[in-house]
């Protein structure tokens, strides 16, 4: 991604939308016991189109956007979101993936690391009260539904960051189609 | 092959992020309520309210669609519920009139407060629940009330049916209430009609079941047992409820020989999961709490 203002006028947008989304418009309704979280998606698709910086970066900001606005303890989001990010950007680094279906296993396994991470840190803080067995069950119906939503939601991520993006993965995936077999022999294979 | 500036600059931009986290958290816990992030998060609380507000009522259809697929899949159990519900009832139709004169005479004996909820010396503000938290590990709302109304920390707040909460941070327009399934909450309560005092803590990850904590064994306490507020709160936030807002009502009690205390486990009057609207109980004068049985923790 190239650090332009309107590369990180695009990244806000995302997390303000996100965070708004979450707060506001899910709610407080459940299904199944849970509901989806649009926050660690966001998070997961910016990583996973942009890298690790871009994505740490966009953990940590929509992390404090998220804490300033629920009212909870300042840095928690911010901590957890940020090793997400990175951790999904690094992914992306290291293996440089381009299926198709790639959010729904990134978005999933990103949900797991926040929810299990978040969880983790708030029983470091000292949750002064008994925790239910029934928060597993809200967590991994988090971890479903956010893999059911997960395409679109990067769908949309990739419209919005698309002309900020240096490498499209996508794209990648389209250049690595087979070669074609018409042309002469020699030049079969070179695109020419 | 990798350059290694590069490698060094991501992983001390992982580290810097990290770094101001932690520093965040720490500060966070160190300072009181009126220290910098607190300032500051109160500050963009009161910012980030119109949007939520308008982002809310617009998208409210949307949210109402995704709760009528949750309420749906609820249906069938919640049928088979109520109709075994319907023949209890039935069953305790018979004994209601001997149960309504006994219940006149405790009423007197006990001064029960038959207002549905409403104790004497509070002005009830109406708001509007604008946000919810996302996780589990924090239960609070958003109100559109905030000290322009009227409304101060450490109020209560209660919702169709029962107390909700109580208001934890206030800024112009806008209040954030802890509600009483959030961790950090504990009400002293009073089981009806025997009068055991108890403390209503929440069993995180499910709202609809609360423990009334610290009953001594001596003091039995029934199933269907109705749980009021009694009048002073015991926790390590230091608030304040009026006597005799509902709370729940005592759906199981589990009775451990070892253990000292036995474990009630209540259904909340109010429906926390789905609020829309809840109702401040303002003060209205320090004479007015005293009368209505405010006590000091």
């Amino acid at each position: 991604m190239t650090a332009t203002p309107g590369a990180f006028a695009r990244l806000a947008l995302i997390a303000v939308l996100a965070v708004i989304l979450q707060l506001s418009a899910l709610g407080p309704d459940r299904l199944f016991g849970g509901r989806p979280d649009l926050v660690v998606l966001a998070v997961a698709a910016v990583a996973i189109y942009a890298g690790s910086f871009p994505g740490a970066a966009m953990g940590f900001g929509t992390g404090f956007l998220l804490d300033l606005a629920v009212g909870g303890t300042m840095g928690v989001s911010s901590l957890v979101l940020s090793a997400v990010g990175y951790a999904v950007g690094r992914y992306r680094e290291v293996r440089d993936p381009a299926h198709g279906l790639l959010p729904i296993p990134v978005g999933a396994l990103a949900t797991l690391g926040w929810v299990a991470a978040f969880a983790a840190v708030s029983f470091m803080l000292d949750v002064g009260a008994s925790v239910s067995p029934l928060v597993l069950r809200d967590m991994l119906v988090t971890i479903a539904l956010n893999t059911v939503i997960a395409v679109p939601v990067f769908a949309l991520c990739r419209r919005l960051l698309r002309p900020a993006l240096r490498v499209d993965p996508l794209d990648l995936r389209r250049k690595r189609q087979a070669p074609r077999e018409t042309g002469p022999l020699g030049l079969r294979g070179l695109e020419i | 092959m990798f350059d290694k500036k590069v490698v060094r600059r991501r992983r001390a931009t992982l580290a810097a992020f990290i770094g101001l986290s932690l520093v965040m958290l720490t500060a966070y816990f160190g300072e009181s309520g009126s220290g910098v992030f607190h300032t500051f998060q109160r500050g963009a609380q009161e910012a980030l309210a119109p949007l939520e507000t308008g982002t809310g009522r617009a998208l409210k259809p949307f949210r109402d669609l995704f709760g009528w697929f949750g309420d749906t899949l609820d249906a069938k159990d919640e049928n088979d519920r109520l109709k075994g519900e319907v023949e209890a009832l039935r069953k305790r139709l018979g004994e209601s009139d001997t149960a309504t004169r006994e219940a006149r005479e405790l009423r007197g004996l006990v001064r029960l407060a038959r207002d549905d909820g409403f104790p004497q010396g509070t002005a009830p503000v109406a708001a509007r629940v604008i946000a919810h938290s996302p996780t589990v590990w924090y239960s609070t709302v958003k109100i559109d009330k905030g000290s322009g109304d009227g409304i101060k920390e450490d109020q209560p707040v209660i919702a169709a049916g029962g107390l909700a909460g109580k208001v934890t941070r206030v800024t112009g327009g806008t209040s954030e209430v802890t509600l009483i399934t959030d961790a950090s909450s504990a009400v002293s309560a009073q089981v009806m009609p025997d009068g055991a005092n108890g403390i209503v803590k929440p069993e995180l990850g499910e709202p609809e079941d609360l423990l009334l904590d610290f009953i001594q064994k001596g003091r039995r306490v029934t199933k269907g047992a109705t749980v009021v507020t009694s009048g002073f709160t015991s926790s390590k936030v230091e608030s304040r409820f009026p006597k005799g807002i509902p709370i729940g009502r005592v759906s199981r009690v589990d009775l451990d020989e070892v253990e000292l205390y036995q474990r009630v486990h209540l259904e909340p009057f109010a429906d926390l999961r789905r609020i829309d609207f809840v109702q401040v109980l303002t003060s209205k004068g320090r004479g007015a709490q005293e009368q209505a049985g405010v006590l000091t923790p």
